[in-house]
């Protein structure tokens, strides 16, 4: 099957006008043509499946938002290749619109004034949805989400998670191919954020859109996806599963625990037990971080337990927050 | 997908005007607060031109019910643009802020989309006040009345309103390329207040400007004309129309163009 979504090698560019500082610098650029160019998507090649779930990552700035405003058909690429449903969505603009579902995080595009369920009827209308599939709709709707105390509220008396509740529910309405959801999770609190997360897995599976998520909280993309897509400075840095992605640095786990005696003095012996292990001290645990490639947590823990009495314990993975965090600060070498 | 013709957005936009009405009735303090300033503003603007005539018993040979007349010609064809196209006054916000982004993911053509969202009812009290002036003067003026009359009436209303919704659209517009272009939309509402004096009172210079540049003798002088003076029509009158109607399509045209272009903030 051919995928969803089809890029190859797409580049934008943007023409940025040179500023200068102070006022006298603000009447220069007035009659400024001094232009540079800033690429702010990099030869960016991917493909997506239908039914996929894909975290498309990356500092604030990276280009993300250029890349899904690409593949919604707002921007026109410099040079290169997209097709969205097997289109070029800059050329087909409503025509893609009637496969996709867009949420931006913390822009309603319901109705402000409107009751949920009026929005729905309205969306209906818009995107021509039968009857059958309407209810069909709601119903499932039904099944997933307490969603009548939300139907006869304004949006505009909604909370931030309701509305982002009610948004994501009206992107997926019209059933479209592909959904782009844009740090849906942002500012809410954590049982709500939970509670999103299962519903776009839910209607992930039920439906089998695919689902484009940008993020900066891991824990969506832990609960979410299995294919996450890097993105820094425009260039692609990764596009590889999730589990994938944790071996890439090495098998570390961080093994924590707590002695009789000065931790520090303690810390600086089993650095010199464990060449191959990094050693640090608080004041109340001793960190360990241990490559499983080159010694076990177990060996390290038995050897340790032979010299002293060790008091407690505890085992600390290696956390996606982390290895991201480490690609955007060294890259992926 | 079924074609999107004419049908299918009249019908669209009665189910959205509905629900909007439906929404702002429940607001009843806003809503008698919004209607008393509406019946305020149209006072004041009548005591003005009250005032002016008890100084004045013609301008350059327009006698008082003729101004009245011209006046109230003005009111009601201002009234489409007050009522639905109000949302024009946001477009500068929407852009500034990024938030325009939400309208261009629709199936449907995004002008009316975004045109749509809003209806100001503040438009429906003028248009009262607009339609009893023009009666009142019409009377006073004993111009008769025929059917044909009616027609013209109409169709030369439409022109008007076509003419100022025309404006706004293209004042509005400057904001996709503009980042303070509030002072463009502000000046030609303001410029619309001299819609309702014939442009023979002013100066060459001004007459021209009022006809070609920012067309505002189109809003009244020019079509009403057919009615107030058949005898001394120009020709400018019977072509307004027209005008009014490829006016109104290359501000469509600058608008779509500018919203097309659009590429919203970083967020």
């Amino acid at each position: 099957m051919a995928p969803v979504i089809d890029i190859k090698n797409i580049t934008k560019e943007f023409k940025v006008l040179n500023r200068r500082e102070g006022l006298a610098g603000s009447i220069k650029d007035l009659f400024s043509r001094d232009y540079k160019i800033v690429k702010a998507v990099d030869n960016v090649t991917m493909s997506i499946e239908q039914g996929e779930i894909v975290g498309y990552l990356g500092p604030n700035g990276a280009g993300k938002s250029t890349t899904i405003k690409m593949m919604t058909g707002v921007l026109e690429p410099t040079s290169g290749e997209i097709l969205v449903n097997g289109r070029l969505p800059y050329k087909n603009r409503s025509k893609n619109a009637q496969n996709i579902g867009v949420v931006f995080g913390q822009r309603s595009q319901l109705w402000w004034a409107l009751p949920l369920v009026e929005s729905f009827k309205l969306l209906k209308d818009i995107y021509q949805i039968s009857d059958e599939q309407y209810d069909g709709m709601m119903k499932l709707y039904q099944s997933l989400v307490d969603i009548e105390p939300l139907l006869h509220k304004p949006v505009r008396q909604m909370s931030l998670g309701q509305r982002t509740l009610s948004d994501i529910l009206a992107a997926f309405l019209h059933d479209p191919k592909i959904v782009f959801l844009d740090e849906p999770t942002i500012g809410l609190d954590v049982s709500m954020k939970a509670k999103i997360r299962t519903l776009i897995q839910a209607l992930n599976k039920e439906k089998n859109t695919t689902v484009i998520l940008t993020t900066h909280d891991m824990g969506d993309v832990d609960a979410l996806c299995r294919r996450i897509v890097i993105i820094d400075k425009g260039k692609m840095l990764y596009d590889n599963d999730i589990s994938h992605l944790k071996g890439f640095f090495g098998s570390y786990r961080t093994l924590k625990i707590r002695v009789d005696g000065d931790l520090k003095k303690e810390s600086e012996q089993i650095a010199k037990e464990f060449p191959v292990c990094k050693v640090s001290a608080d004041d109340e645990w001793i960190s360990i971080l241990v490559d499983e490639a080159k010694i076990t947590v177990m060996e390290v823990l038995t050897k340790l337990q032979k010299e002293r009495r060790v008091r407690d314990m505890q085992l600390e993975e290696i956390s996606t927050e982390d290895v991201i965090k480490k690609i955007y600060e060294e890259g992926v070498e | 997908m079924k074609r999107k013709g004419l049908l299918f957005y009249t019908r669209l936009y009665f189910k959205i005007l509905a629900q909007d009405l439906k929404s702002k009735m429940s607001y009843r303090a806003d809503f008698i607060i919004s209607t008393i300033g509406m019946i305020f503003t149209n006072i004041a603007g009548f005591v003005s031109f009250w005032i002016l005539f008890r100084n004045f018993s013609t301008i350059n040979g327009w006698g008082y019910y003729e101004m009245l007349f011209l006046y109230g010609f003005s009111l009601v064809a201002l009234t489409p643009v007050q009522c639905l196209f109000d949302n024009n006054w946001s477009l500068r916000q929407y852009v500034y802020t990024g938030d325009f982004i939400k309208y261009c993911f629709r199936p449907i053509n995004l002008f009316f989309y975004y045109q749509s969202e809003v209806f100001d009812i503040k438009g429906l009290g003028q248009l009262a006040f607009g339609l009893g002036t023009l009666i009142y003067s019409w009377i006073k003026l004993g111009l008769g009345f025929t059917p044909l009359m009616l027609v013209k009436m109409v169709i030369f209303l439409l022109t008007a309103s076509l003419v100022m919704v025309a404006l706004q659209n293209a004042a509005a517009a400057t904001c996709f390329w503009i980042q303070n272009s509030f002072y463009i939309l502000d000046l030609v509402t303001k410029f619309k207040d001299y819609a309702k004096y014939p442009v023979t009172i002013f100066s060459k210079a001004f007459r021209f400007v009022f006809t070609f540049i920012m067309p505002i003798a189109f809003i009244a002088y020019y079509p009403s004309l057919i009615i107030l003076r058949p005898d001394e029509v120009e020709l400018l009158s019977w072509l307004s129309p027209l005008i009014a109607v490829v006016f109104f399509f290359i501000s469509y045209k600058i608008w779509m163009f500018g919203a097309m272009k659009y590429n919203g903030t970083g967020s």
